[in-house]
Order: C-alpha cells, then sequence, then structure tokens
C-alpha cells in the first residue's frame, strides 16, 4: 500500500524565489515571443535564444574576458572599501579634517568617469591599473559616507563604558568603533558592488586589451548585437549573484545587526 | 562569529591573491637585442590597410627581419592614439589625412605622414536604393546626416552636384546604420569599407556617393609618427615602414591569408566576410598613378595641397603650409635598402 | 576604599551656572551610599566626576588618601549604568572578558567570567548574544562585567530603572548579596526612595543647580531589611520630606491645601 505524504506548506523564502525565478523567465518568454512575432531583425533587438545560443558558442571567450573584468572589479571594490574605511577612521580621529576630505571626496566623486578614464588610460596604459584605479574611486565614496557614520554614531553609554575605561582612541576604534561600522560596511557594499562592475566596465571602453567592456564595444561598434547582449546577460547574472554574496556574508558576519 | 582580526587577514589575502592572478609579462627568452616599437592602430581591430600591413608583417616575421620587436596596440576610439603618439608612448599609429592636417593645427601636434596608405578616402554617403535618389542634388529637402561635425567633403559634395546647401536637413549621427534602415534619416555618413556590408548583409541593397567621383579630394589613412622620432630615429621608421609596405603587398596578393591573420586579433563578434570586403574595398583605393609609380603609400605635395585648400575652402583648416605634414623621405630609405 | 570630595565645583564650558559647587564629602570604604535627588540635579553628574568622565572645574577627589588621576582610577572604580552597554557582537562571557582586557597592570581578575556570570544567576547563559536575553538578563551581565574588574568602588548610576518591579527586586537581592560578599564602597543614583531605603547605609539627599548636600541621612535598620518595619516608613516619609524641602517645596500635599 502505497504511503500517502503529507503536502508541506511553502515557506515564505521558497515562494519569494519562486515567484522571482518566475518572473524572471516570464520576461524572458515575452521577448522571445515578441521578436519573433514582430520579425525583429538581431540588428535591433536580438531573441534570447539567439543570446544564449551565441553565449554557449563563444563560451570560452567570454569566461576569459569576464575573469579579467570581474577580477578588476573586485580588486577595485576592495582597494576603494579599504581607502574609504581608512579616510573614514583619519576623520574620526582628526574632526578638523572632516570637512576638507569631504570635499575632496565630493569632486572626485562627481567627475564623470568617462572624463577621467581615458586620462588615467595615458598615464597608466591598457593593462589592469587604470581600470582598478577607475573603479576604487567609484566604490570608496559610499563607503566614506557610511563608515563615517557607523563610526561615530555610537551610542553615548558605549562610549562612557569605555571612558570610564580609559580606553586610548586605538582600543576605542578596534573593540567599539570598527565593529560598530560593520553594518554599515555593508550597506555601502550593497551599493558599490554594482559601481564596481559598472566602474571597470566603463574603463574598458576607453583602453583596454581584454574584458567583458571591450568585448561589448568591439560587439556594438561591429553591430553585433548578440554578442553585445550575451556580454549584458552575463554582467546582470553577476550583479544578481555578487548581491547575494554580500547579503549571505551580511547575515553572517553583522548577524547582530537587522536591517530591514 | 569571525573574529575580527581572521577578517582583516582574509582581506588582506585576498589582495595579495587577486594581484598575483593578474597576468604578467611573459618571460622574455634571450635573443640578440631587437628594436622596441610600438605600434597603436587607430581604432579597434578591423582590416583597416595600414593595420592589415603591420598584422601581416608581423605574422610572416617581417618585423622581425629588420631586427623590430614590434607590439602592436588598438586605440579605444577617442583619439588617444595621437596623445600616446605626441607624448612618446607610441611610435607609429595611423590616421585620417584630413585629421591628421586638422590636428596639426589645432592643438597643434607634431604629426608627420610618413606614407599615404589610402589614395583616396573611405567617407562616403548612402542611401537606400528603394529611396529612388540618384544624384546629391536629390538630398534637397531630405535629412542627410554627419558623424561629429558637418564633413566639408559633404558640402564639397552637394556643390559639385550642384544642389543647394540650404535645402539640405542637417542632423548629427553617431555610429548607427541603423537609422538609415529604420528611416530615420534618408542619407547616412559611412566608410566604404564598412558600413556597405552590414547594410547588404541585412539585405538591403544602397546607393552610394563617393566626394571622389564628384572631383573632390580627399585622402585615406596614413602611418603617422612624430616630429621628434622622424629627426631622432628615421633609421627605425623606414624599417618598420619597409616591413608593414612589405605586409601590405602580401595582403594584396594573399587575400584570403591576410584576413585570417586579422581575425586573429579581432574577436569571435566579427564577420571574416565583412573584413574581406574591407580589405578588398581598401586595396582597391590605396592604388593610384602615383603608387603604381613609386609603390605603395607614396605621397605628393599636389595631393596635399588639394586636401588642404578643400579643408580650408570650407572653413576647417586654417590657411596653413602643409610641406611638414608629411614627408617622403622614410618611403625612401625604406626602398632604397631592399 | 574610601572616597574623599573636597570643595568638588562643575560647571560645563560656556554655561554660567555651575551644576556642582563646593561639595565636600567623606564616604568611608564599604558603604552602601545612596544619592537621591530631582531630576537633573546634578547625581549623575557627579557619579560620572567620580567615574573618570567628566573633570572638576575646582576642587578634588582622593580614593584612599590619593589624589585620582585617569591611570589610578582604573583598578578602583567601576561604572554602571541604567543602559546595560553590551557589544551586541559578543557574547555574554566575552563582554564580561572585555573588562579584564582593561586591567592594565596586569593585576590577576577577581574572578573568572564564567563565575563572574554564575553569582548573577546566568551560568546557563555564557553563550548567548545580548539580543537572545531580557533586559534584566543583560544588566546582570553588566553586573557580572562590574564584579569582574575587582574594583574597590562600585559606581552606579540608576541601573535597574529601567526594569519592571520583580527583576528589579530581584536583582537588588543579588546585588546586595554580592555587596555583602565583597564589601565595595558603592555610590548608587536612583529616584526611587523605597529601594534606597531598602538598599543603602546612607542617603544623600542632592538639592537642585548648583547641587549641595541638602540631607544626609544614615540609616540604621538591620539587614535584610523588611519594609514592615516600623521605622522603615518612617525613614520613607523622612525622605520624601527632604526631597521636598531640597526642591523648595513643603510636602505636596500641603500645597495643595495652601490656596
Amino acid at each position: 500500500m502505497p504511503t500517502v505524504k503529507k503536502a508541506r506548506p511553502m515557506t515564505g523564502s521558497t515562494r519569494s524565489k519562486l515567484i522571482t525565478w518566475g518572473l524572471i523567465v516570464g520576461a524572458l518568454s515575452a521577448w522571445e515571443v515578441g521578436v519573433r512575432v514582430g520579425n525583429v531583425p538581431p540588428y535591433l533587438l536580438p531573441a534570447p535564444s539567439l543570446i544564449l545560443r551565441t553565449l554557449i558558442q563563444n563560451l570560452s571567450t567570454y569566461l576569459q574576458a569576464s575573469l579579467i573584468t570581474f577580477g578588476e572589479a573586485l580588486l577595485g571594490l576592495l582597494i576603494g572599501t579599504c581607502v574609504g574605511v581608512l579616510i573614514a577612521i583619519l576623520v574620526t580621529f582628526w574632526p578638523g579634517l572632516e570637512h576638507g576630505v569631504m570635499s575632496l571626496a565630493i569632486l572626485v566623486k562627481s567627475t564623470p568617469l568617462v572624463a577621467i578614464a581615458p586620462l588615467l588610460t595615458i598615464w597608466l596604459g591598457f593593462g589592469w591599473q587604470p581600470k582598478v584605479i577607475i573603479t576604487a574611486l567609484v566604490t570608496f565614496f559610499p563607503v566614506l559616507v557610511n563608515v563615517l557614520v557607523g563610526l561615530q554614531t555610537i551610542t553615548p553609554s558605549l562610549l562612557d563604558l569605555f571612558h570610564a575605561w580609559q580606553a586610548n582612541r586605538w582600543e576605542l576604534l578596534w573593540h567599539l568603533r570598527l565593529p560598530h561600522s560593520l553594518p554599515y560596511v555593508f550597506a555601502a557594499l550593497k551599493v558599490s558592488t554594482p559601481l564596481a562592475l559598472i566602474g571597470a566596465i566603463v574603463a574598458e571602453w576607453t583602453g583596454a586589451s581584454g574584458g567583458l567592456g571591450r568585448l561589448m564595444w568591439l560587439a556594438y561598434t561591429n553591430l553585433n548585437l548578440p554578442h553585445l547582449f550575451a556580454a549584458i546577460f552575463i554582467l546582470a547574472t553577476a550583479g544578481m549573484l555578487l548581491y547575494q554574496v554580500t547579503t549571505q556574508a551580511e547575515k553572517r558576519l553583522v548577524f547582530w545587526y537587522t536591517s530591514s | 562569529m569571525i573574529r575580527r582580526s581572521s577578517l582583516l587577514l582574509l582581506v588582506l589575502f585576498s589582495i595579495l591573491l587577486i594581484v598575483a592572478c593578474q597576468p604578467s609579462a611573459p618571460p622574455t627568452t634571450p635573443t640578440p637585442p631587437r628594436t622596441a616599437l610600438t605600434f597603436m592602430a587607430g581604432y579597434k581591430p578591423q582590416a583597416n590597410l595600414p593595420f592589415v600591413g603591420a598584422y601581416v608583417a608581423k605574422e610572416k616575421g617581417y618585423f622581425e627581419a629588420e631586427g623590430l620587436d614590434v607590439t602592436i596596440e588598438h586605440s579605444p576610439g577617442q583619439g588617444q592614439h595621437l596623445q600616446l603618439l605626441a607624448a612618446g608612448k607610441v611610435q607609429v599609429t595611423t590616421q585620417d589625412a584630413a585629421v591628421l592636417l586638422q590636428r596639426r593645427a589645432d592643438p597643434g601636434l607634431p604629426l608627420v605622414s610618413i606614407a599615404l596608405i589610402g589614395q583616396r578616402g573611405q567617407q562616403a554617403f548612402a542611401a537606400l536604393k528603394e529611396s529612388g535618389m540618384v544624384t546629391p542634388k536629390d538630398w534637397e529637402g531630405h535629412l542627410v546626416g554627419y558623424k561629429g561635425t558637418p564633413p566639408p567633403d559633404l558640402f564639397a559634395l552637394l556643390h559639385a552636384a550642384g544642389a543647394d546647401v540650404n535645402k539640405v536637413n542637417l542632423v548629427n549621427v553617431g555610429f548607427d546604420p541603423r537609422l538609415l534602415v529604420e528611416g530615420k534619416v534618408d542619407v547616412y555618413p559611412l566608410f566604404k569599407s564598412n558600413e556597405p556590408f552590414l547594410l547588404r548583409s541585412w539585405g538591403y541593397e544602397i546607393t552610394l556617393w563617393d566626394a571622389a567621383d564628384y572631383g573632390v579630394p580627399t585622402l585615406g589613412l596614413t602611418y603617422v609618427t612624430s616630429e621628434s622620432l622622424l629627426r631622432e630615429q628615421p633609421d627605425v621608421l623606414a624599417r618598420f615602414l619597409r616591413a608593414a609596405l612589405r605586409g601590405i603587398d602580401y595582403a594584396a596578393q594573399h587575400p584570403e591569408e591576410a584576413v585570417q591573420i586579422v581575425l586573429k586579433y579581432t574577436g569571435p563578434e566579427t564577420n571574416p566576410d565583412h573584413m574581406r570586403y574591407m580589405l578588398e574595398t581598401e586595396l582597391k583605393d590605396a592604388q593610384s598613378e602615383t603608387t603604381r609609380e613609386h609603390g605603395w603609400g607614396w605621397q605628393t605635395q599636389a595631393q596635399w595641397q588639394a586636401l588642404a585648400d578643400m579643408l580650408h575652402q570650407y572653413n576647417v583648416l586654417p590657411s596653413t603650409d602643409i610641406t611638414n605634414a608629411f614627408t617622403t623621405r622614410i618611403l625612401e630609405m625604406a626602398k632604397s635598402s631592399q | 576604599m574610601d572616597v574623599h570630595l573636597k570643595d568638588l565645583t562643575f560647571l560645563y564650558p560656556n554655561h554660567d551656572q555651575p551644576v556642582l559647587q563646593g561639595l565636600t564629602l567623606d564616604i568611608p570604604s564599604g558603604q552602601f551610599v545612596a544619592i537621591i535627588g530631582q531630576s537633573g540635579c546634578g547625581k549623575s553628574t557627579l557619579l560620572r566626576l567620580l567615574a573618570g568622565l567628566l573633570h572638576p572645574t575646582q576642587g578634588q577627589i582622593t580614593f584612599n588618601g590619593a589624589v585620582s588621576n585617569g591611570r589610578s582610577r582604573i583598578h578602583t572604580v567601576a561604572w554602571m549604568a541604567q543602559s546595560p552597554a553590551l557589544l551586541p557582537w559578543l557574547t555574554a562571557y566575552q563582554n564580561v572578558a572585555l573588562a579584564l582586557r582593561f586591567a592594565r597592570n596586569g593585576t590577576p581578575p577577581l574572578m573568572s567570567p564564567e563565575e563572574a556570570l554564575s553569582r548573577v544567576g546566568l551560568g546557563d547563559y555564557i553563550h548567548e548574544y545580548p539580543q537572545h536575553l531580557s533586559g534584566g538578563m543583560q544588566q546582570r551581565v553588566a553586573l557580572a562585567r562590574l564584579l569582574v574588574q575587582g574594583a574597590s568602588i562600585w559606581l552606579m548610576d540608576e541601573p535597574f530603572s529601567a526594569l519592571d518591579e520583580l527583576t528589579r527586586e530581584n536583582l537588588s537581592n543579588t546585588l546586595l548579596d554580592l555587596w555583602q560578599w565583597l564589601k565595595p564602597t558603592i555610590l548608587w543614583v536612583t529616584h526611587h526612595i523605597y529601594e534606597v531605603v531598602r538598599l543603602a547605609d546612607r542617603i544623600l539627599v542632592l538639592s537642585p543647580r548648583p547641587a549641595q548636600i541638602a540631607a544626609d541621612i544614615g540609616v540604621e535598620l538591620p539587614r535584610p531589611r523588611d519594609e514592615n518595619h516600623p521605622r522603615f516608613a518612617t525613614y520613607v516619609t523622612q525622605l520624601r520630606k527632604s526631597l521636598f524641602h531640597a526642591n523648595g517645596q513643603e510636602s505636596a500635599s500641603n500645597d495643595w491645601f495652601n490656596t
């Protein structure tokens, strides 16, 4: 006699995952149908099936390019984050610097990437260095702003405690300010991770010997849209993955802070 | 829960790891010292004839035979190649003749053409055949596109065809021939060796107007160097040019093989037939009375003056002396030691 | 360790009125002193001065005859506030152990963090994080943290005010047990009159700014204190009167009828 299994109720997270995937598949299907029915030529808008085929047929090229771009983005992100944290620490120790530092930071942030990138290429060549620098420039600002808040907005009762312990500013930094600012670092990372990807791509447009951005530019100037979109698909997927990784890391490392 | 010090170590380790994994320069094997030279193609890898000359010369060992160790780079397309040449980071690059004259005038870049590969320019205009337009006079009352700033050859073309400039609507378009097929523009500015292939592959027939057919002087791509390098290392330049011209010659004899070589520099997004088309079109325009007499890349005062006069007439070039914009010296040196 | 205050005066910078003025006080070692007064009268300021969180504008603080400076306070004085001030990324054990990191001259801790947590009744919760502990339990951790420092003076600024009645009573009993075992000098700020009579040897009533000692009442009830003891109520009344008097009022009830 067959055993009857009790139906397991769907958990909230399973449901939301299903909805997400449902939406993605739905959008892609609508796209595919639209292109076929409307007889849209591939040089205007390629169908997802064509894009996927292109991606698979040139997998090694795309993988190589992705590695280069992601390497640049991640290294730039790491450096930008470290620089942001360091400057925030500096300003915390010497509050007089805050105004000057923030003005400079805003200046850098406001300068459009597309203006800086070619200059860096001329100074530093076509290797990975300019890409990493540009990515770092793009990502340090959200980190700086967030971490500054995190380092400084400590509840007075905690500060009193450490003050009563006669803690010096380094102990205060290590035991109190830095761990307190960790949630803020992750809030900044959620913003700066996609920025890092964009930074690396834009940097490659203005001078690269390899990478996904360069692939995109070459594909566009050949009006080879399937190739262009294949690169975009990879970028979108990478962006989603990175966001997931960041959120997971946040859950582990910042377990005490519930961000809504 | 991860300790903070471990987190710090992890971060430092990741930086080291990523830096270590970046591609580094390959180890050099001990060989007799060759002169290093960087050639930067003025645009992305494709079958423009000066690029092909360098690609073939490198592949076939012509550079090596001249004792040159040539690195081939490509400009991302925003004029960096000229800046890098002026800054001495690159020794030879390519440039369209008209732009070379303009950049010499403003901002005064010290550029010199050592060879005029494109004896005629590739700038042309196209409309869909179904539009029914036959001569540029038919452009009156239509939307005509231009890239960047309205080019002098456009006005010269209209003038030569007897069309009234004021009756033509001009609009700035970027690189996008799709504008033509979608009807957003009636006449589109293109390079003869490039966009027509794309348009035909999409199934469209086009009518092409070449400024040269209307007696308007145009010149094509050149090999460019800086005035200082010309002064200081003419022999190195001669060796480069000799090998590159040999490469062009080889490509003219073996176009199929040349396309295969080009494909090594482009990626999978490039169509080999497109490259073949580009090569053959440019090979045609690389030949003239002058080259039949003196060889690939020869250039004369008359050619350059005609171009300069036309540019001046349409106010894109001040009245300048173009004697130093080009030189046949390197061409002669390249020929002599053969 | 005994505490001696001489002419203690404190003004916040850019303020005209001093918070404390010319306060002179002697507290013998091991005494449980409660400081009571209207909100804002300067009780917390006094405690913060003793803890080294503020510096006197004038006057002197001496511990066991030695004028206190920054360094000497660490082993002498322990601070506990109304908010438990636990680091949320550390477990109860780690929070308590953190205090030991700041014991600078290498004196061995009075007891291990585990023992301190056991003594405050949290033996089963050593590896819990603060967000999994109730308010009362968090204050117990703060108390254990204070314990482990082995200080001879405990400065406590309304530590149980935010807790409910029952928890407050339990914690007060725990505190009394600890006090009777280790005999530190305790300075306890509160505005809970019953609590004060139940716990303290001596009650100081502070007047509003500039704060002066309006009343200094010794409580001579036997321990453990019983609310039903006849003199308990007397102390409460006396205390209440002193409080209102210190604030320039006769008793509240009198004011009602004096129209």
